[in-house]
């Protein structure tokens, strides 16, 4: 019996292996080098910060704020590496190699701590504005174009003038970590929320969101259930890039004297200490200067390859 | 379209390589590092380099000096000058009654003054005479005369010339107690040439001691007056005369704000067309002297160093005492009997209120690192009793040795001692267990930030728990340490640098009960023994250098048997010149430079 048209052989389409999102964004990413380089250097650098004691002792170095006057050469200059200080030592005969690896603690300790509150901060803005709009999206970018004016730096420089002594509010503000990671959240939350607004209003339009509110979902649910998790990897894209820039603030803030208090180890206070002395303590600057320009690179380099493996754009490989 | 972001991170890849190498490379290249052994004992000083002994006339006149000065003025006001840096410049513009050659720290000169002051009545009344045709500069123009000697101190007691010696050194002058700017009763002019003090208590020596200050340098009335009404003063602000060889660029109504003088970034220093050399003991080789003001000092250093026709106002940064040092000593000079630096204990508050706690701190301290900190002994030396080297007393002191105690014996620091004076004072373990933590307020910038963290670390070490705040210099003296209502436990950066040759202005208002006031404060401990207060009224009235110095070290051995602070080093100033300068230093001013001596190859 015929069918009438002809019978068209078509070859079996083999089916395709299903792949998840995660497995998508691994095997993407495993593919960038680069990216893997600097994900290998920000683990390590994570792993000598927590371990920093460790590292130290296996180093056979004295601990960051071990002061050894003999250190230092007959003008009290510091004296350049040496077999017992591979990256030298500084004004106070303190062993640099122990105080750029302490130094790592602090920078992460903020640049971490700091960019998840900006995120949490600037997610939860984002989201009101984007989703509700009208009056609240009116209040909520005016209030962010407000903090995006504010001179941070400026800012940072006038606590630590006001506050470095007996502290300001009955001691909660003086010049310190938590100071500083504060100040990181409070003044670097209005990229995201600006990012998350701009997503979500795109977002809020989508099939998906229609969907939902056209069955009923409350506002929580879809922004929780529907909105929040698209929102994820550009979140994770841009806190990437968020934490080298608030590194270098908190170097910055150290530079100038508002960041964490002497004799901390901090990345930035030590570019600040070397300054005067760079002509004949070299070392002093280089080896916290290169930490800080290698971690950032790092972070920068990862956050740039996450968004390349977190790309919806990029096609699915078909076998 | 090349993907931007591919050769971005291609870029960023290289350099992160690139980095990773040149750290590598580093790490095994560069100087070695050479620990020093023990602690650093001397450097012998090269030739030159100590200014003693060194020439003042005979030199070629002429040219133009460059002077870089990191930090600005604060004064110009003869009534209001208290730093040794704005010293160079009245020094240069201002003549007192009595002034030092820069090559003798301790005896007085006559400058306004015609010989010798004479002291009457058993020590209450001092005569001077003071010399004819010295002028002021234009506008002013005239001859001076002894109403001008009258109002120049005066107006010490004016509120708008906020003078900080005038209650300390001239309070016993009669009326001066209650003087606001007025005339003051106890100073009289029986004619143009003379002056007559009258003193309230025998204390003519250290009054005559005070006419060596900017204070007594002749102000006219007629043109000072006006602008002293106005608070504070425009006299020295915007407006000033002088009686030097030089004097600071003004126009035709003496006003020298904004055209010899702009605020952070220069001064210039013209010769006085009215000085008469003829009156005068300086030889002003130079024609004009031009002052930079900021830059960093390795930057500023170096422009010295390596150029001609430059000197450096203020004191060099270490790196370049050491490059001088080692490359060009013909360029720097080291003075010793450049002041102290001590850490104070607020005696006041808190636990230093403890003698064994204070005398503690005093042996854990290492000095020798301090000495280090500052730049070596070339430029410090362990600090082992309140008089410093070149003031009258010190020898009598103790020396360079100090007084035999175990707390003053081991400069580098002794533990066991500190341990032993912790339990005296109550503290079984040797470590204080107090709950509070100490306030301890330092300076930014090398060596106090340095200093500050030995400081800190001596006491964490004796167990004291610390919150050290690091401030620009100004605000730790001008609104913390010398502020006793701020109750800064340690102050780990303050010193002293004497008013005038004579003992008693280093030791009584750093240490007097008496002398301590609600703000401007010098008393930085708060001590306030009525048994030193008393030892010191009475070296006050001792007449004749050798007993006063014996008095007045007296006095410092209670200083240190009270551990009325914790000494750090006594100070010898480094200065440096260009390669064709032939420098002078003011061996009474820490060893700044002298324009008025100081000339070009």
């Amino acid at each position: 019996m015929t069918t009438g048209a002809a019978d068209i052989l078509v070859e079996p389409v083999p089916l395709l292996a299903a792949r998840s999102p995660g497995r998508l964004f691994w095997r993407r990413l495993r593919g960038d080098r680069v990216a893997l380089a600097s994900l290998g250097f920000v683990v390590l650098v994570a792993l000598v910060a927590l371990a920093a004691p460790l590292v130290v002792g296996i180093a056979g170095v004295p601990g960051p704020n071990v002061q050894n006057p003999n250190a230092l050469d007959v003008f009290g200059s510091p004296t350049g590496p040496s077999l017992a200080h591979p990256f030298g030592v500084d004004q106070l005969g303190r062993d640099v190699l122990a105080r750029v690896v302490y130094g790592a603690r602090t920078s992460l300790e903020v640049g971490v701590i700091g960019t998840a509150i900006a995120t949490l901060l600037g997610t939860a803005i984002g989201l009101l504005a984007g989703f509700y709009r009208g009056l609240t999206d009116t209040l909520l970018s005016r209030f962010t174009d407000v903090v995006l004016c504010f001179p941070v730096l400026l800012v940072g420089v006038g606590l630590g003038a006001a506050c470095s002594v007996h502290g300001c509010v009955k001691g909660a503000i003086e010049p310190g970590t938590a100071t500083v990671v504060a100040i990181v959240a409070l003044f670097n939350w209005t990229y995201i929320a600006r990012i998350v607004r701009g997503q979500v209003l795109s977002l809020r339009e989508r099939e998906f969101v229609q969907a939902a509110r056209a069955l009923g979902a409350s506002d929580a649910r879809i922004v929780f259930r529907e909105i929040l998790p698209n929102l994820t990897a550009p979140l994770i894209v841009y806190a990437s890039l968020l934490i080298p820039a608030n590194i270098l603030l908190e170097a910055g803030l150290s530079f100038l004297g508002v960041g964490v208090r002497a004799p901390a180890a901090s990345w930035g206070q030590m570019l600040a200490d070397a300054t005067p002395i760079f002509n004949t303590a070299w070392w002093y600057m280089l080896f916290p200067g290169l930490a800080l320009l290698l971690t950032v690179l790092a972070f920068n380099l990862l956050g740039d390859g996450l968004q390349d493996a977190l790309n919806p754009r990029a096609g699915r490989a078909v076998k | 379209m090349i993907d931007n972001r591919r050769t971005y991170r291609s870029w960023g890849a290289a350099l992160l390589a690139g980095a990773l190498a040149v750290g590598l490379a580093a790490c095994g290249s560069g100087e070695s590092g050479t620990n020093a052994g023990a602690s650093a004992t001397t450097i012998p000083l090269k030739a030159g380099e100590s200014p003693v002994g060194q020439h003042l006339y005979g030199k070629k006149r002429g040219g133009v000096l460059t002077v870089y000065d990191h930090e600005d003025f604060e004064h110009f006001d003869p009534g209001e000058v208290y730093f040794a840096e704005d010293y160079t410049i009245t020094s240069a513009t201002q003549r007192s009654l009595y002034s030092y050659l820069p090559s003798n720290a301790s005896k007085l000169e006559p400058d306004v003054a015609e010989g010798q002051p004479v002291i009457g009545d058993n020590g209450m009344t001092v005569t001077v005479h003071i010399k004819s045709h010295i002028f002021f500069s234009p506008p002013v123009n005239r001859e001076v005369n002894s109403g001008d000697v009258a109002y120049a101190i005066d107006r010490g007691a004016n509120p708008n010339v906020p003078n900080p010696y005038f209650h300390i050194y001239f309070n016993d002058v009669v009326g001066a107690e209650k003087a606001t700017g007025g005339p003051i009763s106890g100073i009289e002019t029986p004619n143009a040439r003379t002056l007559v003090f009258h003193l309230t208590k025998p204390t003519a020596s250290l009054l005559v001691g005070a006419l060596s200050l900017p204070l007594s340098a002749p102000v006219p009335p007629e043109f000072a007056k006006p602008l002293d009404a106005h608070s504070p003063t425009k006299y020295g602000a915007e407006y000033l005369v002088a009686t030097g060889p030089y004097m600071v660029k003004s126009n035709g109504e003496g006003k020298f704000l904004g055209i010899g003088y702009q605020p952070g970034k220069a001064a210039t220093l013209v010769r006085n067309p009215n000085w008469n050399p003829h009156t005068d003991f300086r030889p002003a080789y130079l024609n004009e002297i031009r002052i930079n003001i900021g830059g960093e000092p390795p930057v500023i250093g170096r422009q010295v160093l390596e150029g001609e026709d430059v000197v450096q106002n203020d004191e060099p940064a270490q790196s370049i005492v050491k490059e001088a040092y080692e490359h060009h000593p013909q360029q720097i000079t080291f003075t010793e009997g450049s002041g102290d630096y001590y850490a104070s204990l607020n005696t006041a508050s808190g636990p230093f209120k403890s003698l064994d706690l204070r005398k503690a701190v005093w042996a854990a301290l290492d000095r020798d690192a301090i000495v280090k900190a500052r730049g070596g002994p070339l430029v410090a030396a362990a600090m082992t009793h309140f008089i410093y080297p070149t003031v009258a007393g010190y020898e009598q002191a103790g020396g360079a040795v100090g007084p035999k105690l175990d707390y003053n014996e081991h400069p580098e620091g002794d533990m066991g001692v500190a341990e032993k004076y912790m339990k005296l004072a109550g503290y079984s373990t040797g470590k204080y267990t107090g709950t509070e933590t100490l306030q301890m307020v330092g300076a930014t910038g090398p060596p106090e930030a340095e200093v500050a963290q030995i400081v800190q670390q001596t006491l964490q070490s004796l167990g004291f728990k610390t919150h050290l705040a690091l401030v620009d210099k100004s605000v730790m003296y001008g609104k913390y340490c010398t502020v006793p209502a701020q109750k800064i436990d340690v102050c780990p950066n303050v010193g002293w640098v004497r008013d005038f040759a004579d003992p008693q202005t280093v030791l009584d208002l750093a240490f007097n009960g008496k002398a301590i006031i609600p703000e401007g404060n010098s008393n930085w401990s708060q001590l306030d023994d009525s048994k030193i207060d008393t030892a010191m009224e009475k070296a006050e009235l001792v007449v004749g250098e050798p007993a006063r110095a014996q008095a007045w070290a007296k006095v410092d051995e209670e200083l240190v048997a009270q551990a009325a602070a914790a000494p750090e080093v006594f100070a010898s100033a480094p200065n440096i010149e260009g390669k064709n300068v032939d420098g002078v230093n003011q061996l009474w001013n820490t060893g700044s430079w002298d324009y008025d001596f100081t000339s070009l190859k």
